[in-house]
């Protein structure tokens, strides 16, 4: 006998004391983990907990590519496959790829592409894995911020990193990264990147209702988070390299 | 089969410090500042210019790293040393192959780089060898790919390589040819020079104290032959060790430390 559960949303997405449901400000994101250097055999790897999404990221490259025919003689390619588990949602997710996937493996790629040299690797092709172990809002933009840290690990020439958050309007309020719930039953929805070379938006996509004025103010709060995220990504790729400096130095004090 | 002449390595303690004689990660000028791809190492763009492993920004305003690595200041230049990346064959490289696969024009070749190498069996003997008779049915001798099998390990020179055209290699020189015994293992590319040490005082190091022979190259292989087992283990954590903390200081004095240690422990003499 199959479970059937309905959706349900709370009629209202903020609770009495003006907090949101997961008792979060209206501008505060959800606490963010990330780590590098996570797989042994990828060339460049890392892990992202973002709220409640789990995510892996795995850097092969520069190599050859396969299928033959997608190489281009003039540039190399970035090829992102963005997959989530079976297990990552509610209701059992069936494990091929589906058009949504593909989309987000696009997107993902058109929004990295900006930051890296792939006219230097002619012929080749760089190779991102992400594996969403848990979703819970807001998964392109946590691929995003952790593929680059992947790249970078991975010791491929860049730019810049890249950034991405999600901002939005739930209940009339503007508000920072959505969670699931929020993403689902609230108004709009807006992820977007940047790109610290040029301070460019990278990636821009809109699900919803604002007027201009709003759409405005969203994209302050999303400038705000992006600073945030950014120095926890930094520290997340110095992490690595700092413990090791810092525990030789203990040793030469002593 | 026959073995030519010129595949008998003769003494492997090899020197290879001439081709990366400075060791990057432990000069003066390296400071221990470590950077990430989009950092800005400087504002000040009439005193500096960008040199490996940087860029200017779209208005020249600022200089910006490209890698994850050290901050090197040379001179009027600002470098990154990189901490991770990969191998980009130069023509004149010595390099460690893998012989992947062959059929009868050319050998195929892994070198841990982005193409594999292309080994012509023409490269593989000396020039001005006899080349049969007149006459007669020329010789097979350098034209067939009988010399070399699939998997043997390979030192070759890189002769040619560039972004678009297969690097092409040859085992015809000093110290190149087919490696019978030994093991290979592999680090990252960018840690290479500092397992060489400045002007070699690392391998040197490696080699007394371990009685090993050591062959590095390039593009991160390390081929090592110890005097037992227990002496390459030890050899192999050595190496293990020096990739893991390449970015810290006076790293060859305590790697010595850690050997003599280690050496205790484990009961060698």
């Amino acid at each position: 006998m199959p479970l059937i559960i309905k959706d349900e949303y709370p009629e209202k997405l903020f609770r009495d004391d003006g907090k949101r449901l997961d008792g979060r400000d209206k501008d505060e994101l959800r606490p963010i983990k990330m780590e590098v250097g996570v797989l042994e055999n990828a060339d460049g790897s890392a892990y992202l907990e973002w709220g409640n999404n789990k995510i892996y990221a795995a850097v092969y490259g520069p190599r050859e590519v396969h299928p033959h025919h997608l190489a281009k003689p003039d540039r190399g390619i970035l090829r992102v496959f963005y997959r989530m588990a079976t297990f990552s949602v509610f209701e059992r997710k069936r494990p091929a790829p589906g058009r949504r996937e593909k989309e987000i493996s696009m997107v993902i790629s058109d929004c990295l592409k900006p930051v890296l040299f792939l006219e230097l690797y002619p012929g080749t092709a760089f190779e991102v894995y992400i594996n969403v172990l848990d979703a819970d809002g807001g998964t392109r933009c946590a691929c995003i911020t952790v593929a680059a840290l992947a790249l970078a690990d991975a010791g491929v020439p860049m730019r810049s990193l890249v950034t991405a958050v999600a901002v939005g309007k739930i209940d009339g309020e503007l508000i920072t990264d959505l969670s699931g719930i929020e993403d689902k039953a609230g108004e709009a929805d807006l992820p977007c990147a940047i790109t610290w070379f040029n301070e460019e938006l990278s990636l821009l996509q809109f699900d919803g209702e604002t007027d201009l004025e709003e759409f405005s103010k969203c994209l302050g709060l999303a400038k705000n988070a992006f600073s945030k995220i950014y120095e926890i990504q930094l520290d997340a790729l110095k992490k690595k390299y700092i413990e090791i400096q810092e525990e030789y130095s203990r040793g030469e004090k002593k | 089969m026959e073995h030519e002449k010129d595949e008998h390595i003769e003494d492997p303690t090899i020197d290879t410090s001439e081709d990366i004689d400075v060791d990057e990660f432990d000069d003066e000028q390296t400071s221990r500042d470590l950077v990430v791809p989009g950092e800005v190492l400087t504002e000040d763009t009439k005193n500096f210019l960008p040199g490996r492993g940087t860029i200017f920004n779209k208005d020249r305003s600022k200089i910006i790293s490209l890698n994850i690595g050290l901050k090197q200041v040379k001179r009027n230049y600002i470098n990154v040393i990189p901490l991770r990346g990969f191998y980009t064959p130069r023509p004149g490289d010595k390099v460690i192959a893998l012989v992947t696969d062959k059929n009868p024009v050319k050998y195929i070749c892994d070198i841990n780089a982005k193409d594999r190498g292309i080994l012509k069996p023409k490269n593989t003997v000396p020039r001005g060898k006899p080349r049969g008779y007149r006459g007669g049915a020329p010789d097979n001798h350098d034209n067939s790919t009988k010399k070399y099998e699939i998997g043997d390990i390979l030192i070759v020179k890189v002769l040619s390589a560039d972004r678009l055209n297969k690097p092409e290699l040859t085992t015809v020189g000093k110290y190149l040819g087919k490696r019978r015994d030994g093991l290979v293992i592999t680090i990252d590319p960018p840690k290479i020079p500092r397992v060489i040490g400045r002007s070699g005082s690392m391998i040197k190091m490696l080699k007394n104290l371990t009685k090993s022979n050591i062959f590095v190259t390039q593009n991160g292989r390390i081929w090592l032959k110890g005097e037992d087992l227990a002496h390459e283990r030890l050899l192999i954590d050595a190496i293990r060790k020096i990739e893991k903390e390449a970015h810290t200081v006076g790293l060859t004095d305590r790697m010595s430390e850690y050997i003599e240690n280690e050496k205790k422990i484990r009961g060698m003499n």
